[in-house]
């Protein structure tokens, strides 16, 4: 029986203002489609909604996809999707999606270009780069690139940074969660997995894992046998869910830490076996942290929860066996936040959760092989400036404040004059929009990769368009460390329009890049112009690596082929192709209840492994560049509001991801804009109501927005969702809805990662 | 021939939309908040203030068609146009909806509504037409389900999930006062 | 004039001159214009549901009945209201009364006609409707009997009409009679279209079958007086024409009591009763102005006018009588309306709304285009009716 329904809104895809010059006729699937076809084909695919990734399988009948299902085989999603997993259809067939290439005729941020062939794109981009390096004498620094995709992150930087040589890699990390990732590699040497699952009792700041879902970790909660404490400025989900519930001051979640640490070694609650085989200057942790008498009455002044609840939970938490203080993340926060993500580190070391159940464990991650190529070397390269006066910062993915900061000020050492921006929605996702845009406006060359007409797209000289997750076919990639696991992302429909995978836009632009770029290169470059005396052209372009285009002699099906065969077998192949997902008791997982599977049994789950490593209680270098070697508490991080004011305070809904989500279809029916949460009786007082528009001021700028007036946030904080306020008319769904939290952000950022400080502006409010 | 029920346990819930949006991609709802066959409803309140919060009311609770075995939907339709399957599921004759919307009327949980694309009521079926049609055992709302709380299968079959889940745990039905005697089982 | 073997004496002036013929007086022409604009209303609101179906109207999910249905009792109850009327002389053989017999079986058709139209607007398929309603009957539904009875009830008014018009006594009586009780039926069905509504408290129950025979008949006497104002231009000087209307006017004072004795009671057993979503939905209506536009003008000031003098003052009941069915139209509308006011669903869906109190409801443009267009339909037809038949009660017999 084979019945599709195709009437709701078979439009006809025209001509849209983003492409003024540009149309076709190319028929788009209704919004939703119903079928009750058997045997329809069900492609493997990984989610890309968000940077979590969850594991599906797409139904396609007729090259449309009429539905998505979570896949059971992988350890990682549990058997589930999100709402935005399953409304990822609508990102697929989003009628304003980019489609050809494009290049600008009007003003930055007019959004008026025309439509051109592939070839003239990498004509137009060949020429601007050409001029731009060849000016600033091959230093290919000056061609700044980032990326705020997860998947191809690797690959991208190996075209940008290997082959062409560019030291600027910017990424999210910096307006996300480096301070994390780095307070838990520098304090235990690795970054770690947390076993939500096997812990008992488990204490959460700020991290909303009931709103941003993080596969395992959300699912694994929800069934956990486990006591959840939660720490937030704001009632979120995860708070309206936990066992309980510390309403705290926005930025003083190091303060509870810190009493947590004091009351655990002053009553010895810590463990003493672990302590005194792992930890490095643990004496001069306990000489710190009882100076400085952090007790739980001192917290309290700071924090605002009682102490006797400090001492109670951190009793209860030295207590239970398996004691777990998540390792959230939500942005970056505070000044303090490298050292508040580092005392929840030695929190969990001192209880001994390091390596084993219920803790932060090492596991056995899959290592999958490289594919080598071979790299040029530039002498005149010069190295980036963005991580100049920050302690550690990113090496991989730079500060993107001080960056930016760097350009609009002219204080970087050399012009940054191009830039190529993948899937990183700069105008909408750092602090202080208009920054942003002056940054780019002093580029001579901007290209956007990228699936919608984002805020950003439209500021870029030449727009190529990517196609969506589901249209193309990824390398492999291997996922955790408990239950590791591979997975595949196949493609379930060909690109549509004249959208390509991020190779085969790469693969194109290398092809139009190497040799005009390589006699740039000749001309400036003594060490090469040496090889190319000794060796002649030919093999001095070949063998220097000068071949953009090394990676994609074969295509992705074959490359991953290939890797995959030669390092885990055909099998493994076969199960990624048909299932999505390999694991090695894939054949013999079995169901517990309701669909809800036991991938690894319990036996052969990697909780502990045999590793040397050390807690490292003091940081040298810290102590070197004036910042605290060990977590400390300073005046400055006290939550401090002048009266008639509110700190912002920023989070997302459920159905959103960032701003990458905004348009679609499906999910603005259940977010279509975001609302300014005010506390009811401040909001009685000011006579704000339901639905109110009130304008909040800041530093930087201003925002209008309605009110949402409810007795889930603190007095003196205010929260809105990120992700809405969207500029680019091109967006018909998003455009206009709501307001952007970062046109207000103060751009502030920490020096130890030169993270942006997202919870650290004051404003004020009026009612319109 | 089966006697299809689902059960919920809701407490589990976490308001995530993804059964919503599951369910309309599958069955073809029209896009648009009012159309769904199936919602979330936040039942109570977070109560007190801000520092002193109760959270102790509220809960969510999944909302949708509660297949009444004594249909009041059933009864009203002029045309006889809504009929029971060989599945226990309520399931409606579309080319014999004349859109009195006296099923809307009669229904006291508010599970229908008109679907504009068909020009007739629509209510959750057990996506009865789509995955049970083509031999799927799950429905779309309980496969996406991140809580996993949605349990579906054939209540007259005791060695299915739902009946054992319904043995062994207690559970309740929405407004009883109605006599609708629900299919759809609240876990406590 | 002679269709086969029906004879339909038709007056002998009537076309369309005579149609067009009527004094061209400044109330006259008011008339006219406003009944073409209700008509042209109606063709621009039909037009408009044709092109955008149920979203042209106001009805949403929760309140899924609208002013159309209101509309639609509003014109059956008048039609019933007419036949009990119309039943009165020539069905139960008061004399006094049969003078406004004729008249008022053609009002009961021409009003269930308006009724009809106005609904086949309403339902999504009409035609549906009709089909499956025979071959495959839901005969749980009181839809179903309400819209099947009302079906056999216009045949029987009809047939009636045709043997009144012939002067066929007789069997005007025996088909009166049967229209008279399948019109009850038809209408104590309509009340059961309510009174089944076990999700509505408010409205379940015996109730609205009962008092929906007692409004009818109450509607029927108010529209007497109008058509009989309009027939005799306010000049009552006509002794049997002045005993009709007296006696008309006592049988509604005595009606008007026992609804307002019945309405008391159905108040006081909702508020204090105290059942939930029954006692705060009877709450919420007192607080309405729409309620009390019904009681006022439906019942109090008739009644005061009655009371005055014992219903001698036919002009003064003429008036009372347009103010008694804009009361009456608030009666209908108010039932729909109140039935559905609560929330199937009390919660909370989305996080930005307050959990709802009630439901909201008003009528759109084209809803109200449409429902007026259906007055407009009936004044026509009406009006047709008077050049084409002699409605007075033949002379002689």
């Amino acid at each position: 029986m084979k019945k599709i329904e195709v009437s709701r809104r078979k439009f006809l895809q025209g001509s849209v203002s983003l492409c003024v010059y540009a149309s076709s006729a190319m028929a788009m699937p209704l919004a939703t489609t119903k079928t009750s076809k058997k045997n329809a084909e069900d492609v493997p695919y990984l989610c890309n909604m968000c940077r979590n990734k969850c594991a599906g399988f797409a139904r396609v009948e007729e090259n449309i996809i009429t539905k998505l299902n979570p896949n059971h085989y992988f350890p990682k999603s549990r058997n589930m999707l999100c709402p935005k997993g399953n409304a990822a259809i609508q990102a697929v067939y989003d009628k304003d999606r980019l489609k050809y290439p494009l290049i600008r005729m009007g003003k930055r941020g007019d959004g008026r270009y025309r439509r051109v062939t592939w070839d003239e794109a990498y004509e137009y981009i060949k020429d601007k780069l050409v001029k731009i390096i060849d000016e600033e004498k091959d230093n290919r620094s000056t061609v700044a690139y980032c990326n705020g995709e997860g998947f191809n992150k690797d690959e991208y930087i190996k075209f940008f940074g290997s082959k062409l040589g560019s030291a600027n890699f910017l990424d999210e990390g910096s307006i996300c969660l480096n301070t994390k990732l780095g307070a838990t590699q520098l304090t235990i040497g690795d970054v770690g997995e947390m076993d939500v699952a096997g812990s008992d009792y488990m204490i959460i700041s700020g991290a909303n894992r009931y709103e941003s879902l993080i596969t395992p970790d959300s699912v694994d909660m929800l069934h956990a046998k486990q006591k959840l404490v939660v720490l937030d400025p704001r009632c979120t989900m995860t708070a309206i869910k936990a066992d309980e519930y510390l309403p705290v001051n926005p930025g003083t979640d190091l303060a509870f830490c810190l009493s947590m640490i004091y009351i655990a070694i002053k009553d010895e609650l810590y463990d003493k076996a672990y302590v005194k085989t792992y930890f490095k200057d643990f004496d001069k942790l306990k000489k710190h942290i009882l100076s400085k008498k952090y007790t739980a009455k001192w917290a309290e002044s700071k924090t605002h929860i009682p102490a006797e609840r400090i001492k109670r939970i951190t009793k209860e938490f030295f207590a239970a066996s398996h004691p777990l203080y998540y390792l959230g993340r939500r942005s970056v926060w505070s000044q303090n936040d490298f050292q508040f993500r580092r005392a929840m580190v030695l929190i969990n070391a001192l209880a001994g959760s390091i390596n084993r159940k219920g803790g932060i464990i090492f596991g056995k991650p899959f290592h999958l092989h490289e594919e080598e190529i071979n790299e040029p070397l530039y002498s005149n390269t010069v190295d980036r400036f963005d991580l100049d006066g920050i302690v550690y910062g990113s090496q991989k993915g730079g500060s993107w404040l001080n960056f930016r900061e760097k350009i609009v000020t002219n204080t970087s050492p050399y012009p940054v004059k191009a830039m190529f921006i993948r899937k990183h929605n700069l105008m909408q996702n750092m602090p202080n929009i208009e920054k942003t845009k002056k940054m780019l406006n002093m580029m001579d060359l901007v290209v956007v990769l990228d699936t919608m007409p984002s805020d950003t797209a439209v500021m870029a000289d030449v727009i190529l368009p990517e196609c969506t997750f589901l249209e193309r076919e990824d390398m492999v990639v291997s996922f955790n460390r408990l239950e590791p696991s591979l997975a595949l992302r196949n493609q379930a429909i060909k690109p549509m329009y004249e959208s390509k995978s991020m190779q085969d836009i790469l693969k194109g632009l290398g092809k139009k890049l190497s040799v005009p770029l390589f006699k740039v290169s000749a001309k400036h470059d003594a060490d090469l112009q040496e090889s190319i005396k000794n060796y002649g052209k030919e093999k001095a372009f070949t063998e220097g690596g000068y071949n953009m285009t090394e990676l994609y002699k074969y295509d992705i099906t074959t490359r991953n082929k290939k890797l995959i065969t030669a390092q885990f077998g055909k099998k493994v192949y076969d199960s990624l192709k048909k299932r999505g997902v390999w694991h090695p008791y894939i054949d013999t997982q079995k169901e517990i209840f309701n669909n809800y599977y036991e991938y690894y049994p319990k036996e052969k789950r990697h909780y502990t492994v045999e590793r040397n490593y050390k807690v490292h209680c003091y940081l040298k270098k810290l102590e070197k560049h004036g910042f605290d070697p060990i977590p400390a508490w300073n005046d400055h991080y006290d939550f401090k509001v002048p009266k008639e004011a509110f700190r912002v305070i920023t989070g997302r809904y459920v159905t959103t991801t960032q701003s990458a989500t905004a348009n679609n279809e499906m999910l603005k029916d259940f977010q279509e804009e975001n609302y300014l949460w005010i506390n009811n009786d401040v909001a009685d007082s000011l006579g704000i109501k339901l639905g109110d528009s009130v304008a909040v001021m800041s530093s930087v700028s201003s925002i209008v927005i309605k009110a949402y007036p409810t007795n889930k946030i603190a007095p003196q904080v205010l929260w809105l969702s990120h992700g809405f306020g969207i500029h680019a008319r091109e967006m018909t769904h998003a455009f206009g809805k709501g307001a952007s939290d970062n046109m207000i952000l103060e751009d502030k950022f920490e020096k130890i990662y030169g993270c942006a400080t997202m919870h650290e502006t004051n404003v004020t409010i009026r009612k319109l | 021939m089966a006697n299809y029920g689902m059960a919920f346990d809701y407490k589990l819930c976490i308001n995530c939309h993804a059964c919503e949006v599951a369910c309309k991609e599958e069955n073809g709802i029209d896009l648009g908040a009012k159309n769904h066959r199936l919602w979330i409803q936040e039942d109570a309140l977070v109560k007190g203030d801000f520092w002193d919060l109760d959270r102790s009311e509220i809960s969510f609770m999944q909302m949708q068609c509660q297949e009444c075995q004594d249909a009041p939907c059933l009864k009203a339709c002029p045309n006889g146009a809504i009929y029971v399957d060989e599945n226990g599921i309520v399931r409606l004759h579309q080319d014999k909806c004349d859109l009195t919307r006296a099923c809307m009327e009669a229904c006291p949980y508010d599970a229908r509504y008109v679907d504009e694309k068909n020009h007739v009521t629509d209510k959750c079926i057990f996506c009865a037409d789509t995955r049970l049609a083509r031999g799927e055992t799950t429905t779309a709302c309980q496969i996406t389900c991140p809580a996993k709380l949605r349990y579906f299968g054939d209540l007259d079959d005791e060695n299915s999930e739902i009946s054992k889940v319904l043995k062994e745990r207690e559970h309740f039905t929405l407004k009883p006062e109605a006599g609708t005697k629900p299919k759809l089982f609240y876990l406590k | 004039m002679k269709i086969g073997p029906l004879n339909i004496p038709l007056k002998e002036d009537f076309s369309l001159k005579s149609i067009l013929g009527f004094e061209k007086t400044p109330l006259n022409m008011l008339i006219a214009v406003a009944t073409l604009a209700m008509l042209a209303m109606f063709v621009i609101g039909v037009a408009n549901y044709l092109v955008h179906g149920h979203e042209a109207y106001g009805v949403t999910r929760q309140h899924p009945w609208g002013l159309l249905i209101a509309v639609y009792i509003f014109f059956v109850v008048s039609s019933t209201g007419f036949c009990i009327v119309g039943s009165l002389g020539d069905v139960f053989g008061f004399k006094d009364f049969t003078m406004i017999s004729k008249r008022a079986i053609f009002g009961s058709i021409v009003t269930i006609l308006a009724g009809f139209a106005v609904i086949a607007f309403e339902i999504g398929h009409p035609v549906r409707m009709m089909i499956y309603n025979v071959i495959s009957p839901g005969l749980t539904s009181a839809i179903w009997w309400m819209g099947t009875l009302y079906g056999l009830y216009l045949t029987f008014m009809i047939i009636e009409f045709y043997f009144l018009l012939n002067n066929d006594m007789k069997k005007a009586k025996i088909f009166g009679l049967t229209g008279l009780l399948v019109g009850l039926a038809a209408h104590s069905n309509l009340g059961g279209v309510f009174g089944f509504l076990n999700a509505r408290t408010i409205s379940n129950g015996v109730y609205y079958p009962t008092y929906f025979i007692l409004t009818a008949f109450i509607t029927g006497i108010y529209l007497s007086f109008i058509v009989m104002g309009f027939r005799y231009k306010l000049n009552f000087s006509d002794e049997k024409v002045k005993k009709l209307l007296e006696g008309l006017a006592k049988i509604q004072g005595l009606l008007i009591s026992i609804l307002i004795f019945f309405m008391t009671w159905k108040l006081l057993t909702d508020v204090y009763g105290g059942m939930p979503t029954r006692a705060d939905v009877a709450h919420h209506m007192l607080h309405t102005g729409a309620f009390w536009t019904e009681v006022i003008c439906a019942m109090l000031i008739p009644l005061a006018v009655i009371l005055k003098d014992f219903g001698k003052s036919p002009v003064l009941m003429f008036w009372a009588s347009l103010i008694g069915m804009v009361g009456i139209f608030f009666m209908r509308y108010n039932l729909v309306h109140d039935t559905q006011v609560k929330p199937l669903q009390m919660m909370k869906i989305t996080e930005y709304q307050l959990p709802p109190e009630w439901i909201e409801y008003f009528p759109s443009a084209t809803e109200i285009m449409i429902a007026l267009g259906g007055l407009g339909l009936c004044i026509l037809l009406y009006y047709v009716g008077t050049r084409a038949f002699n409605l007075d009660e033949e002379e002689g017999h």
